[in-house]
């Protein structure tokens, strides 16, 4: 197969609209940051007139990819700017500060817990006297926040104790990435129950790494590319047995269906694209084929979405609310643009005041709701959104877990 | 009336009468440059940049290449600020005439010019979108030349010597008294004033322009302009220059300048230099002749093309004294043709234009008794700005800005704008994204006193030339710019108009390539200036 262009390639299509600078979250938020047309597509121009300069205030951008979205013409701008951020540490690994390299390999420090006996327990104790000692803020973290704390069982211990239904002929993969494998791990559970009762074992695979989403914000590109390179390979290897790969994280598929080929330009990426499914995408895919279990709510009960923008920058809708609407759920989008956290982004001290600007929308419409609880399948603007309105927050699948369950 | 004197006046601020004028100054003549319009207004900004190391002629014509290799380095030497410093290549492609490689190996060997041959494999991971038909690829050190910066840097070196000019400054009669020159009468292009210039001497490098200039002093001098065509893509398609390695022909160069990279050329004879249009069909041949070197070159995106004429000189009959054979002609009317006062430059290159000026004044000092030697290979064009004042200045401009500026403003004005930024912060916006200039760079740039319009600060800015071919730089800079026009001189700073104009100009380089990419962005500009600010007043 012919690649699409690269992400380097697509800022020649840039026509200066500026209307990813019109949506850019952190723009409005922050006039530190020069925008994304200027920082993306304008620099990559210019790169060649001085190798040693850059561009300061790219350490703004979220990866948000709102100027994704919005772009008319197809530009990478967030890939672009992710690749500049890479080619910066690269040549200055120095400059990495301890809260990148935490926020980035958080998946590291939850398999070292998991090796220790009682090694969760205690890192959450010390989370919260460090907190409370406000050793966070010295790392580099928001001390406002409270980082996630570890599952005394994450989701890989839990699957294996999960007694499937004898018989099911259909087979997913599923890809929980590093919050519901650690963090969160009931969502996993509600998704197995979800993919049973349709039907479906789930398979795991242990050989799976962190998508590396984490990492290429942090701009350690190159350990993003080796666990590119191990998923796309494990994702291939089911794609020739007709198994589909499904994540519940939407930054997590983000990664797998697009980013990895916008920011490594392989071919065996974009093959391993087609194979990779967001969990209500491949639900909706289902229901569209008249094969997904009927059920209908009749609860009155009020929620409200919030669509992440991960999750948006996958261009099909929003098939979660669609889906549970279909079944009677009372909820209805917030429509409010960005959370403010994008992944580990609000974790940083310094992003922290931008973040919650950001969410500020967010936050006054889920306030005057009246919901009971937020439906939204991003962990951590779940995250962003119990610290921003101490609303209850839960995974759209959690959701029809329950309904099924009725 | 007479206005003004001098002992040398040149007429035409290309690259070959400002080369002239900083040689005359360093030689200690008293010489006043005067052009028409704004400076490099012909050849010497329509051209391809080009810093010839010499390959392209080494199988054809090996004094050129010579004479190419050495004041390539030279003007690697003297020009810091407008040269490029890059590598070129030479690439064979599969079809090309494989008994053309041992000639030219051999050709550059002779005039000097470094080769190497570089393995297919190191060539495409120099240059990674070379065409996978490769067969061959040979290193030469072409370089890049920036024609707008060395032609004004050319002046400001003259300047410190005594050396003068005026610009927008049409010279439209010359006045001869008992066989000899005795002085030109001007027209100002911006008060439409005319007066007179006393000189002893009347220098024409007019470029392709010579022999009108000739005609004026009732000569008959034949130059005849051959109009080359070229193509601006919007980004460096390659970091060096690139020719195809074959017999020379249309379309076989790249070069990369900036942010952009140049493709060219072709050469069609007309009859009147002004003539700069462009059509669809020189453009589809380039194409077609650059992807053979650059297979995706139709993915990426076309910027504009334009045009430009070259002095070509055609000697009459076989003269011996006048000789074409080393590419350019020094004529002494006095010899030539008995008229006292007057001599003529013409033909050449832009990457020889500091040769022919030394070779030109060798012929022209004596005459005025005057025996100084030439020093212009001795000395750089202009001091480089400081590291210690670049660093100072980066906390103000645009990142990727810096380097870009400091060359361009030079170590005056460069520290000028440097504290403006510093003073007031308003004027630290981008005006132009496209290729980062700021408002204080515009500003300063606006005052000059040979600033009259926004093309005249976007030649000396670069404001205007990227992406978005003066979108946004327009509207943004033509109020600014033209209240400053306004200060300096009645009758100047109708914005409106001057916005329409500059816009006008780009567009004439977009109609023809109007396409893909291309037609986006146009549309965009229609978008913008005809519906939501309705330039046009709704008239068609
Ligand atoms: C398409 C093209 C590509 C080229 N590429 C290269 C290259 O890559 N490398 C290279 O070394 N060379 C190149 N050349 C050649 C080079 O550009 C020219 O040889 C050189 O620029 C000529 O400079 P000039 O000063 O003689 O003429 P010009 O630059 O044309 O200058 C003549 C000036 O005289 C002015 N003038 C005319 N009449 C009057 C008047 N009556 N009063 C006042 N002023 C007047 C004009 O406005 C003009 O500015 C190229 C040429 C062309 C056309
Ligand atoms: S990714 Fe988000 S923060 Fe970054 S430039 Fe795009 S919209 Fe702005
Ligand atoms: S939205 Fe796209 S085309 Fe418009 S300025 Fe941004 S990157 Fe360029």
């Amino acid at each position: 197969m012919e690649l699409e262009e690269r992400a380097r390639d697509s800022a020649d299509n840039c026509i200066a609209c500026t209307s990813c600078v019109a949506v850019c979250p952190v723009t409005k938020a922050n006039p530190d940051y020069r925008g994304p047309k200027l920082v993306g597509p304008a620099h990559n121009r210019m790169h060649f007139s001085d190798e040693s300069d850059y561009e300061d205030s790219l350490k703004l951008c979220s990866n948000c990819k709102n100027c994704d979205i919005t772009c008319p013409n197809g530009v990478s701008v967030a890939t672009l700017n992710m690749l500049e951020r890479a080619k910066y540490y690269k040549a200055h690994p120095e400059k990495h500060t301890q809260a990148d390299q935490m926020l980035s390999h958080n998946f590291q420090m939850a398999d070292m817990l998991k090796s220790i006996p009682f090694g969760r327990t205690c890192a959450n104790i010390g989370m919260s006297i460090g907190e409370a000692m406000g050793m966070m803020g010295a790392m580099g973290i928001a001390p406002q926040r409270k980082s996630p704390r570890f599952a005394t069982k994450y989701f890989r211990e839990m699957y294996k104790e999960i007694k499937q239904p004898e018989g099911l002929t259909k087979e997913v993969l599923f890809f929980p990435g590093c919050f519901i494998d650690v963090n969160d791990p009931e969502v996993g559970v509600a998704f197995v129950k979800v993919m049973n009762a349709n039907g479906y074992k789930v398979l795991m695979d242990d050989r799976f790494k962190c998508c590396g989403s984490p990492l290429v914000v942090g701009g350690y590109l190159d350990e993003a590319r080796s666990h590119a390179d191990n998923n796309v390979a494990i994702i291939n290897e089911y794609a020739a047995k007709n198994i589909p790969v499904i994540a519940c994280c939407t930054s997590c598929s983000l990664m797998l269906k697009a980013e990895y080929t916008e920011l490594f330009a392989q071919e065996e990426m974009a093959q391993a694209a087609k194979n990779v499914y967001d969990a209500f995408e491949f639900l909706t895919i289902l229901a569209e084929k008249g094969e997904l279990k009927k059920v209908h709510v009749s609860s009155d009960k009020k929620f409200i979405y919030h669509a992440p923008c991960h999750l948006r920058a996958q261009g099909m809708g929003m098939p979660a609310v669609d889906l549970l609407k279909e079944i009677g759920v009372n909820i209805d989008s917030a429509d409010a643009g960005c959370c403010g956290m994008s992944g580990s982004y609000g974790f940083h001290k310094e992003n922290y005041e931008t973040s919650m600007k950001i969410g500020s929308e967010l936050f006054d419409k889920i306030n005057a709701s009246g919901a009971h609880k937020v439906v939204c399948d991003c962990g951590t603007c779940r995250e962003q959104i119990k610290h921003g309105t101490n609303a209850k927050t839960t995974h759209p699948i959690q959701v029809l877990a329950k309904a099924y369950e009725q | 009336m007479v206005k003004d004197k001098a002992t040398v006046v040149v007429v035409g601020g290309g690259a070959t009468g400002v080369g002239i004028l900083r040689d005359l100054s360093m030689r200690g003549i008293d010489a006043l440059l005067i052009e028409k319009l704004d400076m490099v207004n012909g050849a010497s900004s329509r051209y391809h940049g080009l810093l010839h190391s010499g390959a392209r002629y080494a199988v054809r014509d090996q004094e050129a290449a010579k004479e190419c290799i050495e004041e390539n380095t030279i003007l690697r030497r003297i020009g810091k600020s407008c040269v490029e410093a890059i590598s070129g290549m030479f690439v064979q492609v599969e079809g090309d005439d494989p008994d053309f490689v041992d000639p030219w190996v051999k050709g550059c060997a002779e005039s000097g010019i470094k080769t190497r041959e570089l393995s297919k494999e190191e060539a495409w991971s120099l240059e990674p979108n070379l065409s996978r038909k490769l067969v061959r690829a040979f290193e030469v050190p072409d370089g890049a030349i920036d024609g707008f910066r060395m032609s004004w840097q050319n002046v400001q070196s003259a300047v410190r010597y005594g050396g003068r000019y005026k610009t927008y400054t049409e010279l439209i009669k010359i006045n001869i008294e008992s066989g000899a020159v005795k002085s030109i009468t001007v027209r100002d292009n911006v008060t439409k004033e005319e007066y007179d210039i006393e000189c002893e001497i009347l220098v024409n490098a007019a470029g392709p322009w010579a022999g009108k200039v000739a005609q004026m002093a009732g000569l008959d001098c034949s130059v005849s302009p051959s109009k080359g065509t070229l193509i601006a893509f919007n980004q460096r398609i390659s970091n060096r220059v690139v020719n195809r390695l074959r017999k020379p022909s249309n379309g076989d160069i790249f070069v990369p300048h900036g942010s952009i990279t140049i493709l060219g050329t072709s050469s069609i004879t007309i009859p009147d230099p002004e003539d700069t249009s462009t059509s669809w069909e020189e453009v589809e041949e380039l194409m077609k002749t650059g992807e053979g070197v650059f297979e995706h070159l139709r993915d990426y995106r076309i910027l504009r093309v334009f045009a430009g004429s070259r002095p070509l000189y055609v000697p009459k009959g076989a003269d011996g004294g006048r000789n074409a054979s080393r590419g350019f002609v020094t004529l002494d009317h006095e010899k030539e043709d008995g008229l006292k006062g007057m001599m003529t430059i013409c033909g050449g290159k832009f990457t020889t234009y500091r040769l022919m000026a030394e070779k030109f004044c060798d012929v022209l000092a004596p005459k005025l008794g005057n025996t100084a030697k030439c020093r212009t290979a001795e000395e750089d064009l202009v001091p480089a700005v400081s590291e210690a004042d670049k660093k100072a200045a980066r906390q103000y401009f645009p990142s990727y800005g810096v380097n870009l500026a400091a060359t361009r403003l030079g170590t005056e004005k460069f520290p000028e704008v440097v504290k403006t930024l510093k003073e007031n912060p308003e004027t630290r916006e981008v005006l132009c994204e496209c290729e980062n200039v700021t408002m204080a760079e515009v500003m300063r740039i606006a005052q000059e006193p040979t600033s009259h319009s926004v093309a005249d600060v976007r030649r000396r800015t670069r404001l205007g030339m990227g992406t978005c071919q003066g979108n946004y730089c327009a509207i943004r800079s033509a109020a600014i710019a033209n209240k400053l026009f306004k200060d300096k001189l009645e009758g100047c700073g109708d914005s409106l108009s001057d916005m329409k104009n500059f816009l006008q100009a780009r567009w004439k380089g977009i109609t023809p390539v109007m396409a893909g990419k291309t037609l986006r962005e146009a549309e965009m500009t229609r978008g913008m200036y005809e519906v939501l600010f309705n330039v046009n007043g709704g008239r068609r």
